[in-house]
């Protein structure tokens, strides 16, 4: 038999995973359109029953099993159900430690061990749903009721959860150990499992509640807190806009003053430095220098705030450096003007042996000449020595000059 | 170097407002009664002592208070309430402004961001926050003479640095985190609201069942 039993769970399991995809897609949105699926695979979930529907013509959902394992297994925000039936489990307990008691009397001690196991699933079960009911209500708890968008909506999730933890609470008080303890009766096992095992469970469970009841109380007192600020501040513009002349009382100049505006006035002046303090040395130096390294871009920055009337003056004279060159042309005119004789520029740069190269030496005289003062250059005359260009018209190759007084 | 206490009683006594988000250290320092205690008994001698405001076990708010009230101090309390209530609506008008175009359902509060860029970019995209922000601009207190959105919101938030309501934790950034002073702000509507009888909850709550009939 149980050969048969594993075979069928493993073919459940294995068409789970061959059917992966429209079961998680179902999950996610809900329920699955029956187009979205092959004949043949719907009707072969359907048989399994991982898919069912819920009213004829409606779309297909997934079995609440299903749904269940999947919620558990992805830690869910959704997942809100709290299974708080203690009342069932107390009376299946009873029933199977009755069986196991009369299988024992009996001496059928392969029926009883079937029982005991049967019992102890069924215990470890109830164990395993509280701590699910609270680890589902502390996920809720931990992320503030996020899964929803409004203040109010969260609220409300809160005072699902509440109820929900007063029901649970409520089904634990219903654990009566003295009622168990008389249906274990003397033998150990069952001692074992009803009374030491559950108390443990249910002690550690019943405490995990308060701590849980306490963080939603708290939170739930901040929602409103939060919802009471919005109020406040909406209500506030609406009672000015009501009333436009409205004017808030002196309620600072009561006799008793409220400790909210017992604001006292800012009593510290910045201190100065002490230069005298040696051990302050290394800090006051350190700021010295910040401040240097800041002087000139504030300077420019006042310079630019508070700048004087501009006033337009004589540039201040400048020398040129003499170069050379240049000196050599002065000497070149002053010849000129000496001799009064016309000179040949490059004949004047062969008799003073100049190092200078014809051509940069005859670029120099020209740019003097031209450089020269209009009223002086009156009384020069430079003339230009050379060819045309055989080729193209219009050129004109300078040789060489000739400078004489006009 | 200051120790913790050194600068708690500098802070206290510079007027600032002492919560997690604008000094941990200090904060953690006075929410230890010994502490306070400690505090309490240095500033006496300056007339002075530790206020605490708050409601949550997270929340509260230190700040410097007078020790005995002569008259003196009357004054400059009932002063300090008078610009308080002045700069109450203006304030009101930017937290609803914030919230709104957020789209939370919950007004800044201590700790809370506030992302300029985003902020600014739904107010630039709604002509009705536009509209807000620029009758919220010719407050005397934020006083903004620009005329584009930038300027104006720009204007706003250094204000209110300036006054203490929001810390710049980093000055690259435009994330703005709001300060204990807002959570103060808060009590101070409560308080006149209790203290004139004004009931502001009820009124809200019946205007937006107003609405929604």
């Amino acid at each position: 038999m149980s050969d048969h039993l594993k075979e069928a769970g493993l073919r459940l399991l294995r068409g789970l995973a061959r059917h992966a995809e429209p079961i998680m897609d179902a999950y996610l949105s809900g329920s699955i359109a029956d187009q979205a699926l092959e004949p043949g695979v719907r009707e072969r979930l359907l048989k399994d029953g991982i898919l069912y529907r819920p009213e004829p013509g409606a779309d297909l959902h997934l079995r609440r099993a299903v749904r269940a394992l999947l919620e558990e297994a992805l830690r869910d925000d959704r997942n809100r159900r709290i299974d708080a039936n203690t009342g069932s489990a107390l009376a299946t307990f009873k029933t199977l430690a009755d069986h196991y008691k009369e299988a024992r009397h009996q001496g059928d001690y392969a029926a009883a061990e079937a029982y005991l196991g049967d019992l102890k699933e069924h215990v470890y079960a109830f164990g395993e749903t509280l701590s699910h009911g609270i680890r589902v209500l502390w996920s809720r708890i931990n992320n503030e009721f996020g899964y929803v968008g409004t203040l109010d909506a969260k609220i409300r999730e809160n005072e699902l959860a509440q109820s929900q933890v007063s029901e649970l609470l409520a089904g634990l008080e219903l654990v009566s150990f003295e009622m168990l303890a008389e249906t274990a009766g003397d033998l150990r096992e069952l001692r074992h499992l009803l009374v030491t095992n559950l108390q443990r469970t249910i002690g550690s469970c019943a405490q995990e509640l308060s701590i849980v009841q306490g963080r939603l109380l708290e939170l739930l007192g901040r929602f409103r807190e939060i919802r009471g600020r919005t109020r406040l501040i909406k209500g506030w513009l609406l009672h000015l806009s009501q009333h436009p002349e409205y004017q808030v009382g002196s309620h600072a100049a009561g006799s008793t003053i409220p400790a909210l505006l017992n604001r006292a006035d800012p009593a510290l002046a910045p201190a100065s430095l002490s230069l005298h303090d040696p051990t302050q040395e290394a800090e006051l130096l350190a700021l010295l220098a910040q401040v240097r390294s800041q002087h000139p871009r504030e300077s420019r920055v006042q310079a630019l705030a508070d700048a004087p009337v501009l006033t337009l003056t004589v540039p201040d004279d400048f020398e040129v450096r003499s170069s050379a060159i240049r000196a050599a042309v002065d000497a070149y005119f002053c010849e000129v003007i000496d001799s009064g004789e016309p000179l040949s520029a490059l004949e004047y740069r062969d008799r003073q042996s100049l190092s200078n190269d014809a051509e940069s030496w005859l670029y120099q005289v020209l740019g003097g000449y031209e450089g020269l003062p209009e009223e002086q250059k009156r009384y020069f005359e430079l003339e230009t020595i050379g060819e045309v260009h055989p080729l193209f018209s219009g050129n004109f190759i300078i040789r060489d000059l000739r400078l004489c007084l006009a | 170097m200051l120790s913790t206490k050194g600068q708690v009683i500098e802070r206290l006594l510079g007027g600032a407002f002492i919560c997690r988000t604008t000094d941990e250290d200090g904060w953690r320092f006075l929410r230890i009664q010994a502490n306070r205690e400690q505090v309490d008994a240095y500033l006496g001698q300056l007339n002075r002592l530790v206020v605490t405001i708050g409601t949550g076990p997270d929340s509260e708010v230190f700040f410097c208070g007078y020790r005995a009230l002569g008259d003196a101090e009357r004054k400059i309390i009932s002063d300090q309430f008078r610009d308080i209530c002045q700069a109450l609506t203006p304030l009101v008008e930017w937290l609803v402004l914030v919230q709104d175009a957020a789209g939370q359902d919950a007004p800044l509060t201590e700790g809370m961001p506030v992302r300029l860029n985003e902020l600014q970019t739904v107010i630039e995209d709604t002509p009705a926050f536009r509209e807000q922000l620029s009758h919220l601009c010719r407050h005397s207190l934020f006083n903004s003479k620009s005329v584009d959105v930038d300027g104006q919101i720009k204007q706003i938030f250094t204000r209110l640095c300036k006054l203490g309501y929001l810390i710049r934790p980093n000055t690259e950034k435009q994330i703005y985190l709001a300060t204990g002073k807002l959570d103060y702000l808060y009590e101070v509507i409560r308080f006149i609201d209790d203290a004139e009888g004004l009931n502001l909850e009820d009124q809200a709550e019946s205007a937006v069942q107003g609405q929604l009939l």
